[in-house]
């Protein structure tokens, strides 16, 4: 059996000139929370639209439970919920209406799901989606998406216009249903505090380039801010350090591995190594996207 | 479910024409059997009645009933649902097509009644005019020509009011076309469809312009299928 529940390889997908995905490979393992970090345009949105078979790839696999999205796709959706970036629904339906519509779908709906949702994140079923709040309409989404008994949840910017008590609340169910279902979930944020919350793997890209994925303990542990004084250190960065600041004789050095090793090369040119801190995900994210640029 | 969805968005619509046919048809009979005296006015007038509101019903629906999906930017939403395209585009196009025949059928049933009414013979017209069923079934073809037409054209644009617009203008533009060929090669072109093509029996005609109108639908189907969301 495929251990994966997303593998991609070199998928890439091209508007014109404009290269969206450029040959990225995902590997998503089953059962997991993976957190799939851009800032806005890094191409999150055309990689998940490629998954869910609503753009082709121009080159490259990607595949979902081990189908291919290209030829399989019907059968990938039967088996994956979505949330979408744009939030927009039929308009004159209420969310009542939405679930009667969606129900039929899927042969694994839950409709004690849906009550349970709906009382949980006080979701007004009998309103039309039109006369919702933003955060309410994206409820509603959520609301579908997890009713559908499915073993992959895709979602784009989930919490796009929630409040933080919503957040909250779908941050916990995500944790807790979903993990207790061994359904796996699928992620795009830019809220890098969510992620670091609830996902066990992340993956991060930048300009369709996919600049790290790994699980976020891992990912944590390598990352290192090293703080060292001490003249003409070097101020070079390479594949193992990914920036470096200097104030007067001190120097700050961002290092992806090998920390301790790195550390001690500084100590022998004569630095005083003066603090080495872990790094939050925020920064590890902006250390990332700004060496990209 | 779909179906459902289908009929939701178009049922305001379909219920407001299905009065009208209701009410205007009687009305009409009973114009027309008190002006049949002046000539075959009564007939034609009886018939345009009939064409033109259908006709009406055919463009509505065909963009009322595809507008949902692309207008209201949800193909996305539609799209991830377990169903192919294909399957969406010929729901919604069947919903609105049993309701076009829905209208259709009260339409001819209210004027044949009242006509009947008039005449005390259920198969005999009231009107003494040259009408023939031929007549109402040249305009039901036209009227699913119309409607597979607007409902193509508006999946294709993606837009309600363009779709129409660019139905309307391919409807009453092709006579004008038509006319245009006739003066300057002198070769004859059907002007509506449901008129016979050419020499063909008009069973074969009615086929021909049957299929074409599918046609159109097969062509937004392949269109929707490969469209990128």
């Amino acid at each position: 059996m495929n251990e994966l529940a997303i593998d991609s390889k070199d998928l890439t997908k091209t508007y014109g000139s404009i290269r969206a995905v450029g040959g990225i490979n995902l590997s998503v393992p089953r059962g997991a929370i993976y957190g799939f970090l851009g800032r806005n345009g890094a191409g999150k949105t055309t990689t998940i639209k490629m998954l869910l078979g609503l753009t082709r790839p121009t080159a490259g696999t990607a595949k979902v439970f081990g189908m291919d999205v290209s030829t399989e796709c019907m059968a990938i959706l039967r088996r994956t919920a979505f949330v979408s970036e744009k939030k927009t629904l039929y308009p004159s339906l209420t969310a009542s209406e939405l679930v009667r519509f969606s129900r039929g779908f899927y042969p694994t709906w839950s409709d004690s799901a849906v009550e349970k949702y709906a009382r949980l994140l006080e979701i007004p079923m009998k309103q039309r989606f039109e006369k919702l709040s933003n955060g309410n309409q994206t409820k509603v989404w959520l609301l579908l998406a997890l009713s559908q008994g499915a073993d992959l949840l895709i979602l784009d910017e989930p919490t796009t216009a929630l409040d933080p008590v919503s957040v909250d609340q779908l941050l916990h169910v995500l944790a807790e249903d979903g993990l207790d279902r061994g359904c796996t979930i699928f992620f795009s944020s830019h809220q890098l505090e969510e992620v670091e919350r609830i996902a066990e793997y992340a993956g991060v890209i930048d300009r369709g380039k996919l600049l790290l994925e790994s699980r976020l303990d891992d990912i944590k542990s390598e990352f290192r801010l090293i703080t060292a004084a001490g003249n003409s250190l070097p101020t070079q960065t390479s594949p193992q350090v990914l920036s470096v600041v200097t104030e007067g004789n001190f120097y700050r050095y961002v290092v992806t591995k090998d920390a301790d090793s790195f550390a001690s090369g500084l100590s022998q040119n004569g630095a005083t190594i003066t603090n080495v801190a872990t790094l939050s995900l925020r920064e590890i994210f902006l250390q990332l996207v700004r060496k990209e640029q | 479910m779909y179906f459902w969805k289908c009929w939701r968005d178009t049922r305001s619509f379909f219920i407001v024409f299905l009065i009208i046919a209701a009410i205007v048809m009687p009305v009409a009979a009973i114009v027309c059997v008190g002006t049949h005296l002046v000539e075959d006015f009564g007939t034609s007038a009886f018939s345009t009645t009939f064409g033109l509101i259908l006709t009406a019903v055919a463009l509505g629906l065909g963009a009322v009933g595809a507008i949902h999906e692309f207008a209201d930017k949800t193909a996305h939403f539609l799209f991830t649902k377990p169903r192919s395209r294909a399957y969406f585009v010929w729901a919604g196009w069947a919903v609105g097509f049993a309701e076009l025949a829905a209208v259709a059928a009260v339409n001819f049933l209210a004027g044949w009644a009242t006509l009947s009414h008039y005449s005390k013979n259920p198969f005999h017209s009231a009107l003494n005019g040259s009408m023939t069923a031929q007549n109402f079934l040249d305009d039901l073809i036209f009227c699913i020509w119309a409607y597979c037409l607007t409902y193509s054209l508006t999946v294709l644009l993606r837009n309600g009011l363009k779709g129409l617009g660019a139905s309307m203008a391919i409807l009453f533009g092709l006579p004008f076309f038509a006319a245009a060929v006739r003066l300057r090669w002198h070769i004859d072109l059907p002007l509506f469809p449901g008129l016979p093509l050419g020499s063909l029996p008009l069973v074969v005609s009615n086929i021909i312009w049957i299929l074409i109108a599918m046609f159109f639908v097969l062509a937004a189907q392949l269109v929707v299928e490969r469209a990128e969301m």
